[in-house]
């Protein structure tokens, strides 16, 4: 382990930019990402920015704590009723908009 | 007792339910059980058969000296076309049966197989077809075994997203949860996986730009224990403390976020839907995280962790002891989720080992130690790979040849292996008597064209054009030659045998102690190979081409091989969408513009025996006896 540590030392001690990315000419441990000659070190700005719209972005973020708060209403309505249903519409006192009552 | 269980209404019986809620939970015994279960040979009760995904048997009687009598003993249509990859379970005298899109799961029993004992017909939003990347495919089933509280449970995945507990006895729907959106482009094709009482599932859609993320459910209620993604903040990576402790040069902290430009790791891929390994002993599962997205590397600067990454994390608590991340920064779709094969063995210097197996998408094959993470080697496939030179087991870092990177405003030629890698989805096999991986192989290579587009969610989200074609060891002229079957020994590095095939052996292989190892072809044909030579002793050809992986079980005293037929998948959407445009199926179409002419759509499991004795040798079984009930 220290034999890597100081292999590893040395080679960030090192680094500089390379004439082409070949991966290992690291800035810090698991960051070895360098742009390629003549490509930008960040897109933003520039004509490779993808111009990325921060609500699609945040979509799936949302579709999952959605997902997670009707399963949540299934589980309640389970152990409330004893019974199982899919469909949180059919669930008395489902409100989409909140988590299902503490039990 | 025939049953449907049809599924639509989703709402289950009160007996059912207040069985399984109604009592807490016991000790977490399902490891215990399942082990105990696959220690028969007569069983399959899990994708690779037991934890250590061997896909191996120690059955000893179809082997080299008789495997030619082999004949069909029966099979069994599903109904369904498209690709079926995966392979049947089978517990005690029942064989569960998947299917892809509609994903329809049947029971059959294995006295009389012709007889569907119950068949589960979920009805999805057919939406979820137009979200999927490869083909509407699915992985396969999982085994809980029960507990004094309930019952034996059957777990699938849906295209659509949801994660369904089906009673193995009846095929009634337990529950029912949601894991997945398709309206953000998230669907389910990986087999569930169960672990000490709770069914572990991963997800898919990075072609959609989808954040990948590994999901917990109690087998019983289908509450979530914990999700872990791949990318973005620590403690929703479930990093444990000592996260890559042994190897700090992996990288440790913040880097989900770290190696990402701005948010882009809410988008960024690496979903894992290829297969899960479990340690007991340690703890540990483990997996492989997918692509980044877009494929277009110059959208997204940085090293994109945690994708592209073999993981172990512990079971009970989903907390990461160690990830190490194969291709940073990937320019060439090798998404990483590949199946670990776990053995035990000395390593080079004699020292014995808990080891781990992947052989990756980008053409190189890993083995770590499974207890920390530490790389012990790491070979080509095959030495036509070119986008890297070599692997460093110090670093862990691949000597890129950027000859073959890709990048905007630039067309990069004669990349070997193709976006499809050298390997798949296949489930391989080990045998720990010759100590070989049987890895079944791609023969690709590509033209990438990268091309900007926006992230709109639920749409795709690739940004590249692929062109392929087999790899120089085929035949490029009639493109043709574009798989390999080989064996390999991990601590020499060194291939025992090696045969071309006419295309990718897609689906995986299964070994045998009968000195066997089988596999089927895209060109619809099922093999039998010697395990140590490599010679060619039997095939039979199916009704069409095979992606799936095959399996062994007993029954009465009689060892058969099972096998799924039903050409699809990644490399057969050309076929299965009658596609001409050669870029088209993300390049697939061009590679595989062949296929037609060998095999044609189906779908169903073919079953043999030595001289295909069976249930059915009694011409009695199966007759419609008057009077008699069903």
């Amino acid at each position: 382990m220290k034999k890597i540590a100081l292999t590893l030392a040395a080679a960030f001690a090192l680094s500089g930019p390379a004439l082409a990315y070949d991966g290992t000419n690291c800035k810090a441990p698991g960051n070895c990402w360098e742009p390629k000659p003549g490509y930008p070190e960040k897109v933003e700005g520039s004509q490779y920015d993808p111009q990325h719209d921060p609500a699609e972005l945040n979509k799936q973020t949302e579709a999952l704590a959605n997902m997670q708060q009707r399963n949540e209403w299934r589980i309640y309505n389970a152990k409330k009723t004893g019974t199982f249903e899919f469909d949180v519409k059919k669930i008395e006192g489902y409100d989409e908009t909140a988590a299902p009552p503490a039990e | 007792m025939n049953r449907l269980a049809r599924n639509g209404m989703r709402q289950t019986s009160a007996l059912a339910l207040t069985i399984a809620l109604g009592v807490a939970a016991g000790p977490a015994l399902a490891n215990d059980q399942l082990v105990e279960l696959a220690k028969d040979p007569a069983n399959w009760v899990m994708t690779g058969r037991d934890y250590n995904a061997q896909n191996y048997s120690e059955m000893t009687e179809i082997n080299k000296e008789n495997v030619k009598q082999l004949r069909p003993a029966w099979s069994f249509s599903t109904g369904v076309l498209h690709g079926h990859e995966g392979t049947p379970l089978v517990v005690g005298d029942k064989m569960y049966v998947h299917t892809p899109f509609p994903n329809t799961v049947f029971a059959l029993d294995l006295n009389d197989p012709g007889h569907i004992l119950w068949q589960n017909k979920p009805k999805q939003n057919p939406t979820a077809r137009t979200v999927a990347c490869c083909d509407v495919v699915n992985r396969g089933l999982a085994y809980w075994p029960g507990d004094d509280s309930r019952g034996p449970l059957v777990f699938r995945t849906q295209l659509d997203g949801q994660v369904v507990a089906m009673d193995a006895e009846s095929g009634e729907t337990v529950w029912a949860m949601e894991v997945a959106d398709i309206r953000v482009g998230a669907t389910l094709t990986i087999a569930p996986y169960v672990i000490k009482d709770m069914v572990v599932i991963g997800s898919s859609g990075a072609e959609l730009g989808v954040r990948g993320y590994v999901t917990a459910l109690d087998v019983k209620t289908g509450e979530q224990r914990w999700r872990a993604f791949a990318t973005g903040p620590d403690e929703e990576l479930l990093l444990a403390d000592d996260f890559n402790a042994p190897n700090p040069h992996y990288g440790q902290k913040n880097l989900g976020t770290e190696t990402w430009e701005g948010e882009a790791w809410k988008i960024g891929g690496g979903t894992n839907w290829g297969w899960y390994a479990y340690d007991p002993e340690e703890d540990l599962f483990y997996y492989g995280s997918g692509n980044p997205a877009p494929w277009n590397e110059t959208m997204r600067p940085g090293d994109n962790k945690w994708t592209m990454a073999i993981w172990g994390r512990e079971a009970t608590t989903g907390e990461a002891k160690f990830a190490y991340q194969k291709t940073p920064h990937d320019e060439w779709d090798y998404a990483g989720v590949n199946v670990m094969m776990l053995s035990v063995q000395k390593d080079k210097e004699g020292n014995e080992r808990k080891l781990l197996t992947h052989p990756d998408r980008n053409g190189i094959v890993y083995t770590l130690d499974r207890t920390n993470g530490d790389l012990v080697s790491a070979d080509k496939m095959d030495d036509t790979v070119n986008w890297v030179k070599e692997v460093n087991l110090e670093t862990g870092l691949p000597l890129r040849d950027p000859e073959f990177g890709t990048r905007m405003d630039h067309m990069a030629r004669d990349i070997c292996p193709s976006a499809m890698g050298y390997h798949n989805q296949g489930h391989d096999s080990y045998d720990p008597e010759r100590e070989l991986f049987f890895m079944g192989i791609n023969h690709i290579c590509m033209d990438w064209e990268p091309f900007m587009l926006p992230y709109r969610a639920g749409q795709f989200f690739v940004g590249a054009t692929l062109n392929m074609y087999p790899g120089p060891k085929g035949d490029r002229q009639n493109a043709l030659g574009l798989g390999q079957i080989k064996a390999y020994n991990a601590i020499s590095g060194e291939m025992k045998w090696e045969h071309m095939e006419r295309f990718a052996v897609w689906g995986g292989t299964m070994a045998t102690a009968g000195g066997l190892t089988f596999y089927g072809t895209l060109d619809g044909f099922i093999k039998a190979r010697d395990s140590d030579t490599g010679d060619l002793l039997w095939k039979f050809k199916l009704p069409s081409g095979v992606i799936g992986h095959p399996m062994t079980y007993q029954h009465d005293g009689r060892q058969y091989v099972a096998i799924y037929y039903g050409v699809g998948g990644w490399p057969g959407v050309g076929l299965v969408f009658d596609l001409a445009d050669p870029t088209a199926g993300l390049g697939s179409v061009g590679a595989f513009k062949r296929l037609q002419e060998y095999t044609q759509m189906g779908g169903g499991i073919m079953v043999f025996s030595i001289d295909g004795e069976g249930p059915y040798s009694d011409p009695m079984v199966g007759e419609y006896v008057s009077g008699q009930p069903a």
